[in-house]
């Protein structure tokens, strides 16, 4: 059987699903960041994928692309585990259901 | 493109704004004391003034040359934008005209802000906005226009609300920056339509620029693209809303006057000579494009005319010192308007030049006024109701005799400059629309006679404030001096000028007509004396009533309140936008009220089958198990706004979703 | 390769699957790094091999890493670190999603019919092309992406740092 694009489209739609449904209903703030790296994997994935199977891959656009991803996911992440210390700083708790300052 | 080459291209051009750039950057950086500070922005824009006064020399004698530096700014999907500086003889006299008054303030500045311990930042703002205004004049691109046009918008934002820690100039601040956003809306829209109709966003490019006459002529050969104007007029009145939002125009007008709570230089640099002028620049720059069609120069002229009339109104009724010369400048924006929409109807390409010597002429001694009145307020104790002024003029010899050039300037006082550059307005108005003629001559001698009402509360009788009045010092005396010469003197080379500035055919037309002089003679001179009369020997204090509202209470009234232009705002903008408000309240609640009782009625049915069949079902659903549905569902709903952040990162989804399918379906 | 191809893909589901389902956070965590590399085997399959390295690298050495030591600081304090936090509405949002990719992505997915052979049987991307186009066309994306970078981290201190003083005084 051979491969294609589907496939990793496929693939790469469940892993964005399993992600976004982490998303919203894990309330532990740490796992939510762990799904949102699920999810930008997800689409990075997709961009290889349609990379490898477009008709030019030699100008690499694909790679250049993800890159660029990967390197404002890993500031993403930095910042967004920084926030997370602070918030436990200031909530002393990573329940999400307990940090309701939007509220107000 | 090659800054370095100063021989035959143009390129170098881009110093001019690049110099105050650089002073900006070690003023924010480096921080300096204040008086490092002010030695680093003068020697800086000193530098530009160079420049400028070169590219001033290239332009005299070459009037209709126009040469052009072009250089691609990016590349998006094959479209280059390019962006490039420009050289003829509008920019030339431009430059000169804003590098000189912007030095000489900084000179000023120097002394008037020496006890203000932000100085350093003080001068750091000043340089940004020459940036934006010395960039804003050398652009050849539409584009770069615009962006150095919002560069000199946010240094207006910062410098008029730079004592921020009074509420009134914070809140004037946002005003100033948010009315002028609703004209930059008109212009981006002007400049988008020019792109989407032209491909280009160049004034000048060997031929097929924005304003060069092929595209021109293509444009206009488009009738009735939008309420009956052509192509050409569309984008001619769109980018003339940006003017009216920058230059002060009614109905946006209302910034200008509140803005006067900067400093004063501030309101010397930004308020009367140069910022406001670039709404002014902007149409003269533009001004092919609003040759293609009369319909778009009625609209500049009836606009100009109405603000000069307006303006002129509530100017005599004002004690503020700032606030009378403000609405003075809003008055006089609204002259040049006039100058630049009746000279372009009645003498067609030279019709620039009007309205343009006027700008020049009017940043000198309005720069010049600003400036003596900082003085003024200064040695008063930093006093600015005039009715606590007086007798100023044994005590600041220097000041008081400045200010005076500067008032018979702006008055059109005849052979001082304001005569020469108003006179050509007024026979430009004749030729071209009596009826704004007469309102142009009747501003015209209002200005003379609240002009006269100043002088007359500020250096006649005795001194009416607290403390001790002093002159001030030679740093702050000096420029005033120096714009003095120029506010008097400026038109005797008026000949040349209008030769200079007249671009776009080359040759000056010369009007001539002997009742428009006799009328302008009449107007200053007549203006003036009624000041007197009625000003000279009346009581001025501040308890005293003021002779024209004795004459005229209930008018003089209105006046004083002017004319309810921010009340009427308040009335219809504010109370609309309360009202969408409102409404948009009313169908949320209608919404979520009918949500509550779907969901009512849903756990019902539920309650109902699943329910045991007895006695029971009655009290469910009788009126207080109705309730009780009701009230939870309420809970239920109140869910939604609970600050429980997946809640709403849910609600975000499942919009998205949303959007998505929708996208789909109809993209299918 | 199909047969490298799905059993990443397995890999990668159950790494996922495992990471928002198991309680106890340093086994997601751990789960999540599964999920990692199963990312990186399948950029491999795809050749892009500078890409899987620095998935590797990235996300593996530095992400994950981050993460065991933000769950680290902040459970110090609570105690427990297998003390789990609930999930709230698991059944429905399982199933919403659950409709949505097999509702929507899926069948869209297979409508567009991507049946396209790949096209890099003769042509090999090497690190060179990718440094290339990096240092040429795109550098001043380099640029601003280095700023963004510089921005983040500098952000990241200020924000952990700033907070620590509160609760200092």
């Amino acid at each position: 059987m051979e491969l294609t694009l589907n496939h990793f489209l496929i693939l790469s739609a469940i892993l964005f699903s399993i992600g976004l449904v982490g998303a919203l209903t894990r309330r532990h703030i740490i796992i939510m960041l762990i799904c949102l790296e699920i999810m930008l994997n997800a689409a990075n994935l997709n961009l290889i994928a349609f990379w490898h199977f477009s008709p030019n891959p030699e100008l690499m656009h694909g790679p250049l692309f993800t890159l660029f991803t990967i390197a404002i996911a890993a500031t993403e992440a930095a910042l967004g585990l920084a926030l997370v210390l602070a918030i436990f700083r200031h909530y002393q708790t990573i329940d999400l259901e307990q940090i309701q300052g939007l509220k107000e | 493109m090659n800054l370095f080459d100063f021989s035959d291209s143009v390129g170098w051009l881009m110093w001019i704004p690049i110099c105050p750039l650089i002073a900006g950057v070690v003023l924010a950086l480096l921080k300096p004391s204040g008086k490092v500070s002010a030695m680093v922005a003068i020697a800086a824009l000193t530098v530009s003034l160079g420049f400028s006064l070169k590219a001033f020399a290239g332009t005299w004698g070459h009037e209709a040359h126009t040469l052009t530096h072009n250089f691609t700014w990016i590349q998006i999907a094959g479209v280059n934008l390019e962006f490039g500086v420009v050289l003829n003889s509008l920019t030339g006299s431009m430059l000169a005209m804003v590098s000189f008054i912007g030095l000489l303030i900084f000179i000023y500045s120097a002394s008037y802000m020496s006890q203000d311990e932000r100085m350093g930042r003080f001068f750091c703002y000043l340089s940004i906005f020459m940036v934006g205004m010395l960039g804003l004049v050398v652009a050849n691109s539409v584009l770069m226009l615009f962006m150095f046009w919002e560069i000199v918008g946010l240094a207006s934002y910062l410098l008029i609300g730079f004592w921020f820690h009074k509420p009134s100039a914070a809140a004037a601040a946002k005003k100033a920056f948010i009315t002028t956003r609703i004209g930059d809306l008109g212009f981006l829209i002007g400049l988008l339509w020019a792109f989407k109709a032209t491909g280009t966003f160049l004034f000048f490019d060997g031929g097929v620029g924005i304003l060069e006459s092929s595209t021109i002529a293509a444009l206009a050969s488009n009738t009735n693209v939008l309420w009956g104007l052509n192509g050409a007029g569309v984008i001619a009145v769109f980018l003339f809303i940006g003017a009216v939002g920058k230059s002060g125009q009614l109905p946006l007008h209302v910034w200008l006057p509140d803005a006067m709570e900067g400093p004063t230089p501030v309101s010397a640099l930004i308020h009367a000579a140069t910022m406001v002028a670039a709404g002014v620049f902007l149409v003269a720059r533009a001004f092919p494009l609003f040759l293609a069609d009369t319909a778009a120069l009625e609209i500049v002229i009836w606009i100009g005319g109405l603000t000069a009339l307006f303006a002129a109104l509530i100017a005599i009724a004002q004690y503020d010192i700032k606030r009378i010369l403000a609405y003075s400048t809003v008055s006089q924006l609204g002259l040049m308007m006039v100058g630049l929409g009746a000279g372009g109807l009645a003498i067609q390409d030279g019709g620039v030049s009007i309205g343009m010597f006027h700008l020049l002429t009017h940043a000198f001694f309005k720069a010049l006024l600003f400036l003596g009145a900082g003085s003024i307020i200064h040695g008063c104790g930093d006093e600015q109701d005039i009715r606590l002024m007086g007798g100023v003029f044994s005590k600041m010899k220097i000041s008081s005799l400045a200010y005076l050039a500067g008032t018979i300037a702006l008055c059109a006082f005849p052979f001082t400059s304001g005569y020469f550059s108003k006179d050509q307005i007024l026979l430009s108005a004749w030729e071209a629309n009596k009826t704004v003629f007469w309102i142009s001559a009747f501003a015209s001698l209002l200005t003379a006679f609240y002009m006269t009402r100043q002088c007359c509360y500020v250096f006649l009788g005795k001194y009416r404030g607290e403390g001790h009045v002093h002159e001030s010092p030679p740093l702050m005396t000096v420029p005033l001096v120096i714009l003095a010469v120029f506010a008097l003197l400026l038109g005797y080379v008026s000949e040349h000028f209008y030769h200079v500035l007249d671009y776009l055919s080359g040759v000056h037309v010369h009007q001539h007509n002997s009742t428009v002089v006799i009328i302008s003679w009449i107007i200053a001179l007549g203006g003036i004396s009624l000041g007197l009369l009625v000003y000279a020997r009346a009581k001025m204090g501040i308890d005293d009533v003021d002779p024209v509202k004795r004459l005229m209470t209930t008018p003089y009234g209105w006046l004083e309140n002017r004319l309810y232009a921010d009340e009427l705002y308040q009335l219809t903008a504010f109370k609309l936008w309360g009202a969408l408000a409102k409404a948009i309240s009313a169908i949320e609640g209608l919404i979520y009220i009918m949500v509550v009782v779907a969901t009512a009625i849903v756990s019902m049915i539920g309650q109902f089958f699943s329910g045991t069949i007895d006695k029971k079902l009655i009290d469910q659903v009788s009126f207080d198990g109705t309730c009780k549905r009701i009230y939870e569902s309420s809970q239920i709903n109140a869910f939604i706004q609970n600050g429980f952040l997946q809640g709403y990162l849910r609600i975000v989804t499942a919009g998205a979703v949303v959007i998505g399918i929708l996208f789909l379906l109809l993209a299918r | 390769m199909s047969i490298a191809f799905f059993m990443l893909a397995a890999v990668a589901v159950l790494g996922g699957v495992l990471a928002i389902t198991l309680r106890n956070v340093i086994h997601a965590v751990f789960s999540v790094l599964l999920f990692f590399s199963a990312i990186a085997g399948l950029f491999l399959l795809l050749i892009a091999e500078f890409i899987a390295a620095v998935q590797i690298l990235v996300y593996i050495g530095s992400v994950g890493i981050l993460m065991l030591f933000a769950i680290m600081l902040t459970t110090k304090v609570m105690g427990d670190p297998t003390r789990t936090v609930r999930s709230r509405g698991w059944v429905w949002g399982g199933v919403a999603v659950a409709a949505l990719l097999f509702g929507v992505l899926i069948p869209l997915i297979t409508r567009a019919g991507n049946t396209a052979e790949s096209s890099l049987s003769n042509f090999d991307p090497s690190v060179k092309e990718l440094g290339l186009a990096l240092m040429d066309p795109y550098f001043a994306s380099v640029g601003v992406i280095a700023l963004l970078l510089t921005a983040g981290l500098v952000g990241a201190v200020v924000a952990a740092s700033s907070a620590s003083e509160t609760t200092d005084s």
